[in-house]
């Protein structure tokens, strides 16, 4: 009984099987792998390919010269071993933080002092200028107002302030701090510019019932504008997070990683590693350690900022 | 009331600080070099002479050639980008390329660890091919970085176009080559434009490909020519340096200053 019933329909719906997989077959295969190969070339070759071969060459003794020989763990252990490495990842972690606070808080600061204000764009725009510059240019002016005796310790002593004979530049942390401070200069702009779009976003309604219920200034803020700009929060908070763990131009341009390598971040002992004293494993070590911190840090933020929503 | 007063006032105490930096590069990079005193950078003294100063910049520091081959670098590679990242996005969205998401998703994903990771065999591997510090080596670079980001932004608007558009050009025998060039690409100009200006001013500040992959002044890229500036004080006069500094912002802070939005948008899609 069952037998015929589920044997006759066998030749039909084989056809339309085979029908609908044609049907399914998309006639623009080959179009789509000819239009497709060009990114995916590239990508591969000039991105996927030396990542993979940096991976490689950190379990291995290699100069450039030759051919690397295998090590093992050895620069790992090394990198963990070295002093300038403890420093560095120091230095690493008061970027990040540094860079999570200072222009975000400010950024918000002017997001929300000029935001609905007459003319709040153009007391916007001298916060804006810098980011339009460089982190090469940017270097150069902070450079030079930083100088031991330069345009801040003038200024600090014109202001009978102290601090006018601090070696801005030279000593370890001062230096890295102050680095964070011009880099701020030059991002708590642009992440204004992100609030007040966000800021822009939020709808009218809920905004006049809570001033109609007595609410203003600070509780306002608090309790209405804070908690609805947490989106564009968490978008800014996740990409200074990610490219402050990548912190190299101003570094490098200020200060050459400083005197005895003090003001080094990972991307800076990278680059000495491998470009100046010629430790292509070591380098490569370095930078493998940076993508796994870089990554571990974008999931954790992300997967916390997205359990957090949920919750909410 | 209070509050009406005191928000301005904040904002244009913040806003000098924020521009004091900027007084003091213009100040300085305007002095004549015989007349400039380390002890007296707030005071615009002696003659002006930023054009002459920024003249030894462009000829003695070499930020002629740099300015000339960045421009190429950061026209070409942009574009280029732009055209494969449409090209995938088209492939993905209108003719449905099998498994497209992974194909995005992996070429998305070339942007995601640190520029440190590729430095030194893409320098080892320049070298063995002999492109290293050729404009060749700089354009295929420039190329490869900024298409992630341009596949990202393109298959995301080639996406809001309806499929009818292409079923309809399909029907009049249109080739998809043609339907690419002639309908698809001329629909998104504006999200061309767009992803264009963000990855050349990406280009054009570029450091760290230019140290690691060049160093002949024909080749290097603007920035590391700038940051070389710095190294040489004895060769230029400190205020050539700060000339130069200023020489090489002006075209992206006047991009900037009138694409403001442009770089918002691109920067909440996580171009920083």
């Amino acid at each position: 009984m069952s037998a015929p019933a589920t044997a006759a329909p066998t030749t039909p719906s084989g056809s339309a099987a085979a029908e609908s997989r044609r049907r399914r077959r998309n006639p623009y295969g080959w179009p789509a792998r000819g239009f497709s190969v060009p990114a995916v070339l590239v990508v591969a070759v000039l991105l996927y390919l030396p990542f993979l071969w940096t991976t490689w060459i950190s379990f291995t003794e290699y100069n450039g010269l030759g051919s690397p020989s295998w090590v093992g763990l050895d620069n790992y252990r090394a990198m963990f071993d070295d002093p300038n490495f403890a420093t560095s990842v120091r230095n690493t972690l008061i970027w990040v933080v540094g860079s999570i606070t200072v222009p975000v808080g400010l950024g918000l600061l002017i997001a929300v002092l000029s935001f609905g204000m007459r003319f709040g764009s153009w007391l916007r725009l001298p916060f804006l200028i810098p980011y339009a510059i460089s982190g090469v240019a940017v270097g150069v002016v902070w450079r030079f107002v930083l100088q031991n005796g330069g345009g801040l310790s003038q200024a600090l002593d014109a202001l009978g302030l102290p601090g006018a004979d601090l070696r801005w530049l030279s000593d370890a942390p001062l230096n890295t701090l102050v680095m964070i401070a011009a880099s701020a200069w030059q991002q708590s702009g642009v992440i204004a510019l992100m609030y007040v779009i966000g800021l822009q976003s939020i709808p009218r309604e809920p905004i006049e019932a809570a001033r109609l219920d007595g609410a203003s200034g600070w509780r306002m803020f608090r309790h209405m504008h804070w908690p609805m700009l947490r989106p564009m929060t968490t978008v800014v908070i996740g990409l200074s997070l990610v490219s402050s763990l990548k912190t190299f131009d101003i570094v490098w341009v200020m200060t050459k990683g400083g005197p005895g390598r003090n003001a080094e971040t990972l991307a800076v002992t990278m680059y000495e590693e491998t470009f100046v004293n010629s430790a292509y494993g070591a380098g490569s070590a370095v930078a493998v350690f940076l993508s796994i911190v870089t990554f571990l840090a974008a999931i954790t933020y992300l997967r916390r900022q997205l359990s957090s929503e949920r919750t909410v | 009331m209070i509050a009406r007063i005191l928000r301005p006032a904040v904002l244009i105490v913040l806003g000098l600080i924020w521009l004091a930096p900027i007084y003091l590069l213009l100040v300085n990079a305007s002095k004549d070099p015989a007349q400039y005193a380390a002890d007296q950078v707030w005071r615009p003294i002696g003659d002006f002479a930023l054009f002459d100063n920024m003249r030894e910049a462009w000829e003695i520091g070499g930020l002629g050639d740099a300015v000339s081959s960045t421009l190429l670098y950061s026209i070409v590679g942009p574009a280029l980008a732009v055209l494969i990242g449409a090209a995938i996005g088209f492939a993905i969205v209108a003719l449905r390329l099998k498994h497209g998401f992974f194909w995005f998703v992996l070429v998305f994903g070339g942007t995601v660890f640190p520029l440190q990771m590729i430095l030194m065999p893409l320098f080892v591997g320049y070298v063995e091919a002999g492109v290293y510090d050729s404009r060749l080596g700089m354009i295929a670079i420039y190329t490869a970085i900024t298409v992630p980001f341009a596949a990202l932004v393109m298959r995301n608007f080639l996406g809001g176009i309806a499929h009818q558009v292409f079923e309809a050009a399909v029907v009049d025998g249109a080739s998809t080559w043609r339907i690419f060039w002639r309908i698809y690409l001329p629909m998104s100009t504006s999200a061309l434009v767009a992803v264009f200006i963000l990855q050349a001013t990406f280009v054009w500040n570029d450091l760290l490909l230019g140290l690691a992959l060049s160093q002949s002044t024909e080749v290097r890229p603007l920035m590391t020519a700038v940051a070389a500036l710095q190294d040489t004080y004895g060769g230029l006069q400190l205020t050539a340096v700060l000339a130069g500094g200023l020489l090489v912002s002006l075209p992206t802070v006047v991009l900037f200053l009138s694409t403001q939005r442009i770089f918002s948008r691109g920067l909440s899609l996580g171009q920083f």
